[in-house]
C-alpha cells in the first residue's frame, strides 16, 4: 500500500492529540511545555504533507513550497518563545521555588 | 517605496522601540548627570512614536495612498487605517497612564518598546492578507504582551505572564492548525485567493472546511476572551499591572476581532461555509454575554470584575459578527457595528482601567469594597470611573448607549431576535453590578478623609478617554461614518 | 512514493515519532522524557525527509533537537528545588477524552475528505527556492520575525535580571 496524504495526515492528527493532552493535564511547567512543542510539530507536518500533496495542477513549485516557508516561520516563533517560557519559568520559581502549573495559586485559575 | 510608505504606521512605531532602547543605552554611558530627564524623555520618545503613527496614517488618507504592499501580504485599506488609529490610540493613552506607575522602575525603555512593538503587531494583524504574515504578527503581539504582563516580576504578575504564555501557545497552535488545513484544501496562504478556491468549492471539502474554521474560531476566540476560551481572563488581567491590562483588554481584543473579521470575510465569507460560521458565533455570543456577566456579579476585586465584564462585552460585538452572514444588506450593517462598538468600548474600557489605577494606588487596593465613599475624597475621579460604568452599561448620553442600540438594531434587522433580546436581558444584569460600584463610591462613609490626587498624565489620559466617550455619544456620526466605510472594505 | 524502501521508511519512523511521544507522556522522570521528546522530533525530521523537504528536515534537527530541547533540560535543570515528576493534574480523564476526540475528528475528517490530490513528485532541492521567497516574496514576515526575535531577546533579559524592578 502506498504512502498518501492521509497517511501524515492522520499522524499528525495523532501526534496534535497527544501534545493537547499534556498540555492541557501535565502538573510540571516542562511538561506542559513539551506538550505544546508537540502539536507545533503537527501542524508542521501537515504543512509539509499538503506541501508534497497538492490538489491543484497549476500550483507553481513557489505556491507549493510557501508551506515550507510557513514551516520556518514556525519553528522561529516556536523558539522564541521558547526562551520566552523558560524566562518565566525562572521567574516563577524564584518568586515561589516551583514550576507546576497546578499549585500557582495565588491568582485562582 | 510605496510598500514602505504604506507600512510606516507600524514602521515607525518599531522604529521608535529601536531608538527608545539606544537612548536608554545612551543614558547609562552619559552617568548620572542626566538621569533625571531619562524618564521624561523616554516616555516622550514613546508618545512621539504613537503621534507620528496617527499622523502617518492621516497623511495616507489625505493623499489617497491606499493598497497592498510587500508583493500581497498587507493591504492598506479603510479597514486596517480604521484600526491604525484605534490601536496608535489605546497606545499613546496606556502609556500615559503608565508614566506615573513606571517612575520607580528600572525597565522603562523595555516597557515603552514592548508596548511599541505590541502595537505594530496589533495594527499588522488589521491589514495582514497572508496566512503566515498574520501568524507572525499574532505572534509579535502575543510575546510582547506576555512580557509585559509579567512585568512587575512578584508573584502574581509572574504566575500571569506564565499561564497567559501557555494558553496563548496552545491557542496559536490550534489557530496554526486551521490554517494548516486551509491551506490544504485551497493551496494557498494568501486570503484573496483561499476566499476564491473556498466560493467555488464543492461538497468534497465541506467537512474539512468546518475543521479548519472550528480551529480557527477556537484559537482566535482567546485573544478575542470569548467563552469558552476565556479562562485565563480573570487571572491574567488581576496579575497584570493595571496600565497592562487595560492595554490587554482593549487592544489585544481588538486585534482579535480585527483578524478573525478579516480572515472569515476575505476568506471565508462566500459558500455555504459563512452561515455555519455566523452560527457558531451568534451561540457563543449568547454563551459569553451571559457567563461573563453573571460571573461578574460575584467578583470582589474590581480588575476581575473589570475582566468578566470585557468577556460579556466580547459577546456582544459577537452578535455583530453573527448578524454579518446574512444577506448583502446586512454585510454593512454587522460589520461597522462592530467597528462602532470597537472604537466607543476603547474609550471607555481605558477610562475606567485608569480610573482604578488612579484610585487603587492612593487606597492599596483593589477590591470593590474599598471603594466606598471615593466620591468625598475624589468627586472629578469618581465621576469619570461613573460615566464610563454607565457607558459599559449603556446609558445615555454615553457612546455605549448607540453602541448598543446599533448592534441590537443589526441583530433584529438580520431576524435574530432572540439575539437581541438575550442582549438586552443581559444589559439589565450588567447595569446591576456596575451601578453597585457607582453606589459604594457615592453613598458609603470613606475609610479616610485623605483627598485622592491622580498624577498630570494620568489625569490628562482620563480627561481624553472620557470627554471622548462623551463626544461620540453626543456626535456619533463622524464615528460612524468611519466604521461604514471600514466595512465597505468586505462589501 | 512506490518503491518499498519509502514504504517501510514510513511507518518505522512513524512509530518511532509515535511510540516516543506516547512514551513521553507515561514516563515519569522529567529528563527522560526530555531526551525520548528528542527522538520524536528526529522522528519528525525523517518524515519530512520521505515529503522531500529537506532544508525544513535540518531546520528541525537544528532547533527543536539542538536548541528548544536543550532549553527544557535547563529549564529542569535550573528549577533544581522544584519536582521533576511528569505526572498530570486533576484534568487527567476530561483531557484524554477531548484529546481522544480531537484524534478521531480530525482523522475521520481527513478521510472522509476527497483530496483528489495530483502526482506532482518531490522536490529537488527545497533550500535555494525557500531563500529566495524569504527575501522576495515573505520579506516583511521575514523582518518581523526578526523584530520578534529582538522582542524575545528582550524579554528574557528582562525578566531574569536579578535586580528588582524598584531602583531604591
Amino acid at each position: 500500500m502506498a504512502i498518501e496524504l492521509e497517511h501524515y495526515l492522520i499522524l499528525g492528527a495523532l501526534l496534535f492529540s497527544i501534545g493537547l493532552y499534556m498540555a492541557l493535564a501535565k502538573r510540571n511547567f516542562v511538561g506542559v511545555l513539551m506538550g505544546i512543542e508537540m502539536m507545533f510539530n503537527a501542524v508542521n507536518l501537515t504543512f509539509i504533507a499538503f506541501s508534497r500533496f497538492p490538489r491543484f495542477a497549476d500550483m507553481t513549485d513557489a505556491e507549493r513550497l510557501s508551506g515550507h516557508v510557513f514551516v520556518i516561520f514556525v519553528i522561529t516563533v516556536a523558539a522564541a518563545e521558547a526562551a520566552v517560557a523558560l524566562a518565566l519559568a525562572m521567574l516563577v520559581y524564584r518568586n515561589r521555588e516551583t514550576i507546576d502549573v497546578d499549585r500557582m495559586d495565588l491568582l485562582k485559575w | 517605496m510605496d510598500s514602505v510608505n504604506r507600512f510606516g504606521p507600524e514602521l515607525i512605531l518599531l522604529a521608535m522601540a529601536a531608538v527608545i532602547i539606544l537612548a536608554d543605552i545612551g543614558w547609562a554611558l552619559a552617568g548620572t548627570g542626566a538621569e533625571r530627564m531619562r524618564r521624561p524623555a523616554l516616555g516622550a520618545l514613546a508618545l512621539t512614536g504613537t503621534a507620528a503613527s496617527i499622523i502617518w496614517s492621516a497623511l495616507l488618507i489625505a493623499f489617497d495612498e491606499q493598497g497592498e504592499a510587500f508583493s500581497g501580504m498587507i493591504r492598506v485599506d479603510d479597514f486596517a487605517l480604521f484600526f491604525n488609529f484605534l490601536f496608535a490610540g489605546t497606545a499613546a493613552i496606556v502609556i500615559l497612564a503608565s508614566i506615573d506607575f513606571l517612575r520607580r522602575n528600572r525597565f522603562v525603555a523595555e516597557y515603552y518598546a514592548l508596548i511599541l512593538a505590541s502595537t505594530a503587531g496589533m495594527m499588522l494583524l488589521a491589514s495582514t492578507i497572508d496566512l503566515i504574515a498574520i501568524f507572525v504578527a499574532l505572534e509579535l503581539t502575543g510575546i510582547s504582551l506576555y512580557i509585559l504582563v509579567a512585568f512587575m516580576k512578584d508573584g502574581r504578575s509572574s504566575e500571569a505572564g506564565l499561564k497567559y504564555l501557555l494558553l496563548g501557545a496552545i491557542s496559536s497552535a490550534v489557530a496554526l492548525y486551521g490554517m494548516a488545513y486551509l491551506f490544504g484544501i485551497t493551496g494557498s496562504t494568501s486570503l484573496d485567493e483561499i476566499g476564491l478556491v473556498v466560493s467555488e468549492a464543492n461538497g468534497e471539502t465541506r467537512s474539512a472546511l468546518v475543521l479548519a474554521m472550528v480551529f480557527l474560531i477556537a484559537g482566535f476566540g482567546f485573544k478575542m476572551a470569548i467563552v469558552p476560551f476565556q479562562m485565563w481572563v480573570p487571572d491574567v488581567y488581576e496579575g497584570a499591572p493595571t496600565p497592562v491590562t487595560a492595554f490587554l483588554s482593549v487592544g489585544s481584543k481588538a486585534a482579535g476581532f480585527a483578524v478573525v473579521m478579516r480572515i472569515f470575510l476575505t476568506a471565508l465569507g462566500d459558500g455555504s461555509i459563512s452561515s455555519d460560521w455566523a452560527t457558531v458565533f451568534a451561540i457563543l455570543a449568547a454563551i459569553s454575554m451571559s457567563l461573563g456577566n453573571i460571573t461578574a456579579l460575584v467578583q470582589g476585586n474590581i480588575k476581575r470584575m473589570l475582566g468578566y465584564s470585557s468577556i460579556a462585552q466580547a459577546g456582544t460585538f459577537l452578535i455583530g459578527l453573527a448578524v454579518v452572514a446574512a444577506a448583502d444588506p446586512q454585510l454593512l450593517l454587522g460589520t461597522s457595528a462592530v467597528l462602532f462598538f470597537l472604537g466607543t468600548y476603547a474609550f471607555t474600557n481605558l477610562g475606567a482601567f485608569i480610573a482604578v489605577i488612579a484610585i487603587s494606588s492612593k487606597i492599596g487596593s483593589d477590591q470593590i469594597a474599598d471603594y466606598a465613599g471615593v466620591a468625598k475624597r475624589s468627586p472629578l475621579l469618581a465621576l469619570g470611573l461613573t460615566i464610563c460604568l454607565l457607558s459599559l452599561t449603556g446609558i445615555p448620553p454615553t457612546a455605549g448607549f448607540i453602541a448598543k442600540v446599533y448592534v441590537f438594531n443589526a441583530a433584529v434587522q438580520a431576524d435574530l431576535v432572540w439575539l437581541a433580546i438575550v442582549g438586552v436581558l443581559n444589559s439589565v444584569v450588567a447595569a446591576y453590578y456596575y451601578l453597585r460600584v457607582v453606589l459604594n463610591m457615592y453613598t458609603a462613609e470613606p475609610a479616610s478623609e485623605e483627598s485622592i490626587q491622580p498624577g498630570y498624565y494620568l489625569g490628562l489620559a482620563m480627561v481624553v478617554a472620557v470627554v471622548g466617550l462623551l463626544v461620540i455619544g453626543i456626535f456619533p456620526s463622524p464615528l460612524l461614518e468611519a466604521s461604514e466605510a471600514a466595512a465597505r472594505v468586505f462589501g | 512514493m512506490e518503491d518499498t524502501g519509502s514504504i517501510v521508511a514510513f511507518w518505522l519512523l512513524a512509530a518511532l515519532t509515535l511510540g516516543s511521544a506516547l512514551a513521553v507522556v507515561l514516563i515519569r522522570d522529567l529528563i527522560r522524557a526530555v531526551v525520548l521528546l528528542i527522538t520524536s522530533f528526529l522522528g519528525v525530521a525523517g518524515l519530512y525527509i520521505t515529503l522531500s523537504a529537506d532544508f525544513v528536515a535540518v531546520v528541525q534537527v537544528l532547533i527543536y533537537v539542538g536548541a528548544i530541547s536543550v532549553l527544557m533540560l535547563f529549564a529542569i535543570m535550573l528549577t533544581p528545588r522544584a519536582g521533576r515528576n511528569n505526572a498530570e493534574t486533576f484534568f487527567r480523564i476530561p483531557g484524554i477524552l477531548l484529546a481522544g476526540l480531537m484524534a478521531f475528528t480530525i482523522s475521520l475528517v481527513s478521510l472522509d475528505t476527497d483530496w483528489a490530490v495530483v502526482e506532482r513528485g518531490g522536490f529537488e532541492e527545497t533550500a535555494s527556492a525557500i531563500g529566495e521567497a524569504l527575501l522576495d516574496k515573505y520579506v516583511l514576515p521575514f523582518e518581523l520575525a526578526a523584530v520578534l526575535l529582538l522582542v524575545a531577546m528582550l524579554g528574557a533579559i528582562l525578566l531574569v535580571h536579578p535586580e528588582g524592578t524598584d531602583e531604591e
